[in-house]
């Protein structure tokens, strides 16, 4: 190889020809701004949204109120489904009696039940966050039980003749071993709660993020669901990298 | 992908292809002007409209004698994608809300009919243990209605013309069923909106706000229409007359037979014949030949006052950063097409 | 799945079976009003209405065949089209680095954003919807078998090639069967997620399907169809699971005995 091309050059060269066929297929007039919105009209929406605002809240409120569902429901959620993880990994009697209901929960689509959750918990904050809690509680209760369930037989063991109590074989062996398995479930349980949001704020809304796009579909905005998709795609790329970060700070032993 | 107009439906073009690939016949003469087409696919809406009558009974296959594919929606917002995508050809009982967005962003379809003027059909409702006796009074209060819609636009118009802001009053967006589910509960006091959601609001403590004369006058008229993707009823002239000439008849039974054609419209859209006959009275429905006044749309090549009211639609909708301009009076008055309802009558 | 002893699979029995008595006590007893919980009964009801009469303008079957074959065809494409990719993309670094950014920034994004331009773009039909799985099942896969390829151990290939195996030797026999796990494991997770999505898939310009029924009957407040809808579901959901797992401890025996 007499030439070496760093990688870099490789994702500016494909970026360059992805912004290539949008220019030509946009301003060449292939292809009608409804179904895709040339560049500058996205600068513009996007500037647009951010001094104006979207239905009478800032893009920033939008956006924030989002996070804060994400967030609230991926914490109840993701916490919930941990202790009854720890508790269905440490007694089989909790597994036999709550896999039935997790199982069922976890593949189950979560707009099937958002009718009910109208019905039950009416149109404001709680019923979307319930949705969201729902779709993290599964997720995490099976990777805390798995992780459990991997911890080394013998660790415990050991901990066991060392004279150790239940509780703290629970706190220094079982926990630190299943926590690496834990914070892998809660990493796809961000990614299944970020993918229901816009689901969540399909129950009456006129805020969140994913309202903005759902009611910009309706009347075609294509340039405001476009914004709206790259702010989204954005801020999961974000949230993912900080969770990563997290994890190689807390679970520095995993793979030990 | 279809992301242009073509002239006939992508699927009838696939179709044709596929034909002679299969049996190396030509099929060339099917897309001559003259001929039918083979499929047409409408957009409709589940509910008490005359128009049912001819859905049920088939007359539109019979006249057009072509196979007609049925697509409920349940917005006009899904009928613009749908014609936009080139999967409707005729879309029937989408809101003058959607359509005025329709046509400002140059949705290839024509304003073919007007089913019904909604007038009092869509009304505010507001609970009656919550005292509502003026406007001012919504103040502080929530209001659900389906966004988008021609309710809507109405909600709103109601604000305006009376001072207040969505700061005064929360307007939500909720769909028909939820608007229902979240007044049983009682997490609304308000909802602008259609039967059937309508008549179970009024019957769970529900009372009628009247709002329609003072906005009608206002300017905030609504109406049901019946749209025609362009290409189609360039390539199809014959077919659209048809199905006017299906709706024309249904609305006859109407006129004529209320209690028969109730019953027929209550079978299709599932509720009882009486229940379908409260509903279908509150409706204005245009007859064809008020139509072609000038009050409405206006005879062929002479303009209407409903060009005006769907750019006035228009203008409101850019305030609501729902589109992005208003475009001159001539798109709406070249998005009006006539010529097939006179046909129709014939 | 381990087999359970006898009496930890009757507890599971047990507390299924608790959790029916209590939905039948609340209906019963009237705890909850009518109109918010529906009775077991009012469910059968429905069900066996429903199989055989259809909901609406389909037959059952016709909509779990419309949403199990949706399923199929959406996630189909993304396995054929993204298993190749991702282990190319684990070959060629160059591959990698043009690619990349696309995936890492299509894996969060929620379907339902971007339903609406597959249905302008693709029309009302199947082919929208099908999209809509293939994009979304797309970025795990792609992931996953990048990962596989680049886990491989290259004292395994090296060995390999010296004890005179061709490229393609060494792909066909160290590098698939070393990736396999990682690749099967990926596309679990993925057809879960299209399971989860296709009901998003039915949301708009639907007319058959099991997400379809289930939002046409929230339309009309039917809750006892909404609730047998999200029996069907999740029991489906629960077999899909149990069916996969079965599959790939079949297919890749040797998992974790590296």
């Amino acid at each position: 190889m007499a030439l070496r091309i760093p990688l870099r050059a490789w994702t500016v060269v494909s970026a360059l020809v992805l912004a290539a066929a949008w220019l030509t297929l946009t301003w060449g007039g292939f292809v009608r701004d409804l179904f895709l919105p040339p560049p500058d009209q996205l600068w513009d929406a996007f500037n647009d949204l951010a001094t104006d605002g979207y239905k009478n809240r800032t893009l920033w409120e939008h956006l924030q109120i989002s996070l804060w569902r994400i967030f609230a429901g991926f914490v109840t959620g993701a916490l919930a489904g941990t202790f009854l993880g720890l508790a269905m990994g440490y007694w089989r009697g909790v597994a036999a009696l709550a896999s039935p209901f997790v199982e069922f929960l976890r593949p189950l689509p979560q707009l099937a039940y958002l009718m009910l959750l109208i019905i039950w918990f009416g149109i404001g904050e709680t019923s979307k966050i319930i949705l969201l809690f729902l779709a993290a509680l599964p997720v995490s209760a099976v990777a805390a039980r798995d992780g459990v369930r991997n911890v080394p037989a013998q660790r415990i063991h050991a901990a066991r003749t060392l004279g150790a109590t239940e509780w703290q074989v629970f706190r220094h062996v079982v926990l630190p071993s299943a926590l690496p398995e834990i914070f892998t479930g809660a990493r796809i349980g961000v990614g299944v709660v970020y993918g229901t949001l816009i689901a969540a704020e399909i129950i009456a809304g006129s805020s969140g993020i994913g309202w903005m796009i759902l009611d910009a579909g309706r009347f075609l905005r294509s340039d405001y669901v476009f914004v709206g998709i790259i702010l989204i795609g954005l801020m999961g790329v974000a949230l993912n990298g900080a969770l990563v970060a997290l994890e190689t700070r807390l679970v520095h032993w995993a793979g030990r | 992908m279809t992301l242009f107009d073509t002239s006939a439906s992508r699927r009838t073009l696939l179709k044709a292809s596929l034909g002679v690939a299969a049996t190396g016949v030509l099929t060339a003469p099917r897309i001559a002007r003259a001929a039918g087409p083979d499929k047409i696919n409408i957009a409709y809406f589940v509910g008490t409209s005359p128009t049912m009558i001819a859905k049920g009974d088939g007359w539109i296959e019979e006249l057009t004698k072509a196979k007609v594919n049925w697509i409920e929606v349940g917005s006009g917002a899904e009928i613009n994608t749908a014609v936009a995508a080139g999967s409707v050809d005729v879309g029937i009982g989408i809101g003058s809300a959607p359509t005025a967005a329709g046509l400002s962003q140059g949705i290839g379809y024509e304003v073919v009919s007007i089913l019904d003027n909604i007038g009092p059909a869509e009304e505010l409702t507001v609970r009656t243990s919550a005292n509502i006796k003026t406007v001012a009074d919504l103040k502080g209060k929530k209001v659900g209605t389906p966004f988008g819609s021609t309710s809507h636009f109405r909600l709103l118009g109601l604000l305006k013309t009376n001072g207040l802001t969505q700061k005064d009053v929360t307007v939500l967006d909720l769909r028909p069923d939820a608007l229902v589910a979240a007044w049983q509960r009682g997490d609304i006091d308000g909802a602008y909106v259609w039967a059937p959601a309508k008549s179970k609001i009024l019957a769970a403590g529900g009372e009628v706000f009247r709002t329609y004369d003072k906005l009608e006058a206002a300017g905030y008229v609504i109406a049901d229409l019946i749209v025609a993707r362009t290409a189609f009823t360039q390539a199809y002239p014959d077919a659209v007359v048809a199905i006017l000439k299906a709706g024309n008849k249904a609305l006859d039974v109407w006129t004529k037979t209320p209690d028969k054609a109730a019953e027929l419209i209550g079978k299709q859209a599932g509720v009882t014949a009486a229940v379908a006959k409260e509903d279908l009275l509150q409706y204005d429905f245009v007859s064809p030949e008020r139509q072609l006044q000038p009050d409405w749309l206006g005879a062929p090549g002479k303009g209407g006052k409903f060009a005006e009211v769907l750019q006035g639609t228009a203008k409101f909708l850019v305030e609501q950063k729902s589109i992005r301009s208003v475009p001159e009076l001539a798109v709406f008055q070249k998005g009006i097409n006539t010529a097939p309802l006179v046909k129709s009558l014939a | 799945m381990t087999a359970q002893p006898l009496h930890f699979r009757l507890l599971s029995l047990l507390s299924v079976i608790m959790f029916f008595a209590g939905w039948y006590a609340i209906t019963a007893l009237h705890l909850a009003p009518a109109n918010l919980l529906p009775s077991m009964g009012e469910v059968v009801d429905a069900f066996t209405d429903i199989l055989h009469n259809g909901y609406r303008t389909t037959t059952l079957s016709e909509d779990i065949l419309a949403t199990l074959g949706r399923c199929i065809g959406g996630f189909g494409l993304a396995a054929l089209a993204g298993v190749p990719l991702g282990l190319w993309m684990g070959r060629s670094r160059a591959l990698a680095a043009s690619l990349d950014y696309i995936i890492q920034f299509m894996r969060p994004l929620p379907p339902l954003s971007y339903l609406i331009l597959l249905i302008l773009w693709l029309g009302t039909g199947d082919a929208s919807k099908v999209a809509l799985l293939f994009l979304s099942a797309l970025p795990t896969i792609v992931m996953a078998s990048m990962a596989a390829v680049r886990g491989v151990k290259q004292q395994r290939i090296q060995a390999a090639l010296a004890c005179g195996a061709t490229e393609a030797q060494v792909f066909r026999h160290v590098v698939l069967p070393s990736c396999l796990p990682m690749v099967m494991t990926g596309l679990r997770i993925s057809l879960a997620g299209t399971f989860s999505t296709v009901v998003a898939a039915e949301l708009m310009a639907a007319r058959d399907g099991l997400g379809w029924m289930v939002f046409s009957a929230s339309q009309f407040l039917r809750t006892d169809i909404v609730m047998m809808g999200i029996l069907i579901l999740g029991v489906f959901g629960m077999a899909l699971s149990w069916g996969l797992l079965r599959f790939d401890t079949w297919l890749v025996h040797w998992r974790g005995r590296e």
